[in-house]
């Protein structure tokens, strides 16, 4: 009993980081400039589909995801700079209405353009074998995918406290016109998010990929997973959405291992739209 | 009230009666007993254009974005479908029943997001996640629903008619939602020359400002919300006959709600016709591509985004107006040259 609430607990945890790695891509991009970013997931799957493409001429998972995640930067960087710059154009909720619909038609296109290129299903295997605790098995990749996930949440951290440019980004969220005021370039640093919440995305979807098989229709799944995550966390506070992330996470393996798999799914969006009823005026 | 009136008005129904007749022209032209495949798609565009004139109505009017088109349409098909069977009557019948229970649980979302003031967005997202959860709850119930494997369904037929008639299943089908999109023209047509377009052009201008004037703006919300969502549980019976069985798939937010959006926006919102010219261009587009495979999907994600970035009024207001212009330009040239 207790080795089984081990075991689903650590599960639940890796879930979590992954789900909390998401929702921080919505919480970025939303929070610094109003924009509800649906191409999350795609460039989750075009990181899972590079890292595995990688995979035959580097050595090693780690290089290869890295370089994915480097690749994915660099698309987001192409994308912010043609397609997304006319989204920031417009302002309040012309902008917020734009945003959702440019980048749900994007995310088509490429959803699209993986299904013809790359229709298989991509599995990562990382390599680290099931480990036992205390009479509970303890699946490998989870326990990976937390100690990756808990580095990475220590670099977060140090960028949006210690660094220039994420104390400005901060400052950006909290307000848009001091900021300017403050000598921070908005836009610029709405780019450098943009990309930074891109390449999140990508680890997240590495990291998934490690639990999960991942198909291009995984991306649409994996936006709709990011955008419930940042709603339950408040969608600008960072530490909120990684807070959901991992108690969401917790309590979807949990509900899916006790009343089947779809009940995991239907707990996640009714918390949102439960959040969503209680504090509307989070997104206005 | 002088005599020209009634003749002006007539002149302004001109195009009405006109579109009207060409679509009861449709089936003779076009429909072949040999083939159903061009009938089933003249099927599919008046569904896909009532859908959107139901999404005009709670967009359009009211500015109540709502994702779970899909998710309503699903509602009102399998509470119809599954009565049917439960209580062995006639869909014909339990048509109503599931249009209602589609009508009350948007009127419900539509009552909550009035009243805890959801801006655009935030009613997007409730919707949104609530799409995920029928689609996620049709296909976990499957001892109810049949889960992916579906339910058979062919039951929306009239055969008494067909043959006192001497039309076929599918050009009834045809003229019965032809039936269904006059309806709810008149019923558009009706709300926009009425007090409450007045109150829903208030509503969408300064919602605050209209409470000030003592419009109950939650009250016409959740009004306009019952009808668009009544008459899309009301069709998805129609559109799943069209297939021959019930499958979520059939309803997901990429094959219904993004279809809609795409062609309400094509037509332009508020517009009489849009949603039919949009709904024949997407339909056809949908056709054209459909041999391609998933370059339909890249082909609609492009028109989305250039749509929006480019084409927010629609493109049928824009041709409009690009002909106003002409013409007003011409009478000038006219003017100039007669005096």
């Amino acid at each position: 009993m207790l080795a089984q609430g081990l075991e689903l607990l650590i599960d639940g945890l890796a879930r979590g980081v992954i789900l909390s790695l998401f929702g921080l891509g919505i919480t970025l991009v939303f929070g610094l400039g109003e924009i509800l970013n649906l191409l999350l997931g795609v460039f989750a799957v075009v990181a899972v589909i590079a890292c595995s493409l990688l995979l035959g001429a580097v050595p090693g998972l780690a290089i290869a995801g890295l370089l994915a995640v480097a690749f994915v930067a660099l698309f987001a960087l192409v994308l912010d700079r043609t397609v997304i710059s006319l989204v920031y154009r417009e302002e309040g909720e012309d902008r917020i209405l734009l945003g959702i619909f440019v980048t749900l038609g994007l995310s088509l296109f490429f959803e699209g353009l993986l299904f013809i290129y790359y229709p298989g299903s991509v599995f990562l295997d990382v390599g680290v074998p099931s480990m036992t605790v205390a009479g509970a098995s303890l699946t490998g990749s989870s326990i990976a995918v937390i100690a990756a996930a808990a580095v990475l949440f220590g670099l977060i951290y140090y960028f949006f406290n210690y660094t220039y440019l994420g104390i400005g980004t901060r400052t950006v969220i909290q307000d848009e016109t001091g900021a300017v005021l403050c000598g921070i370039p908005p836009r610029r640093v709405q780019a450098i998010v943009f990309v930074l919440s891109a390449a999140i995305a990508g680890v997240a979807g590495v990291f998934y990929a490690l639990e999960a098989e991942v198909t291009p229709a995984s991306s649409f799944t994996l936006t709709s997973f990011a955008i419930m995550v940042s709603i339950v966390g408040g969608v600008d506070s960072i530490s909120g959405t990684v807070a959901a992330g991992i108690v969401l996470g917790i309590i979807m393996t949990v509900a899916g291992s006790l009343f089947g798999s779809y009940l995991a799914t239907v707990t996640l969006f009714a918390a949102a739209i439960a959040v969503l009823i209680y504090k509307p005026e989070q997104i206005s | 009230m002088n005599a020209n009136n009634p003749l002006s008005s007539l002149r302004g129904q001109l195009p009405v009666i006109a579109v009207f007749a060409a679509l009861l022209l449709v089936p003779p032209l076009f429909f072949d007993p040999s083939t159903t495949y061009l009938s089933r798609r003249f099927i599919t565009v008046m569904i896909f254009a009532i859908f959107a004139m139901a999404l005009n109505i709670i967009f359009g009017e009211t500015d109540q974005l709502i994702l779970y088109m899909g998710g309503i349409a699903a509602l009102g098909t399998y509470t119809t479908v599954l009565t049917a069977q439960y209580f062995e009557i006639s869909p014909w019948l339990t048509l109503f029943v599931g249009a209602f229970v589609s009508g009350v649980f948007g009127a419900l979302v539509c009552y909550v997001a009035a009243r805890r003031q959801f801006t655009v967005i935030v009613l997007a997202i409730v919707t949104f996640a609530f799409q995920m959860i029928i689609m996620e709850v049709i296909v976990g119930l499957r001892d109810i629903t049949g889960g992916t494997t579906g339910i058979p369904f062919r039951d929306l037929d009239l055969p008494a008619v067909e043959s006192a008639l001497g039309i076929g299943a599918f050009a009834l089908q045809f003229y019965v939602l032809v039936g269904i999109f006059a309806a709810v023209f008149a019923l558009y047509m009706w709300l926009t020359n009425s007090k409450y377009g007045l109150a829903f052009a208030a509503i969408r201008q300064d919602e605050f400002a209209a409470r000030a004037t003592g419009i109950d703006a939650i009250r016409l919300k959740v009004f306009a919300g019952f009808l668009s969502t009544f008459i899309i549980g009301f069709v998805g019976p129609f559109y799943a006959q069209t297939t021959g069985i019930v499958i979520p798939g059939l309803f997901s937010f990429n094959g219904v709600d993004v279809l809609v959006l795409i062609i309400l926006v094509l037509g332009g919102l508020r517009s009489r016709f849009g949603p039919l010219v949009g709904a024949a261009i997407v339909i056809y587009l949908d056709n054209l591509l459909s041999q391609f495979g998933q370059w339909r999907t890249v082909t609609f994600g492009l028109l989305l985004t250039i749509l929006f970035i480019y084409f927010q009024d629609g493109i049928l207001p824009m041709a409009q107006s690009m002909y106003e212009e002409r013409g007003i330009r011409d009478r000038l040239a006219g003017l100039r040259s007669g005096e």
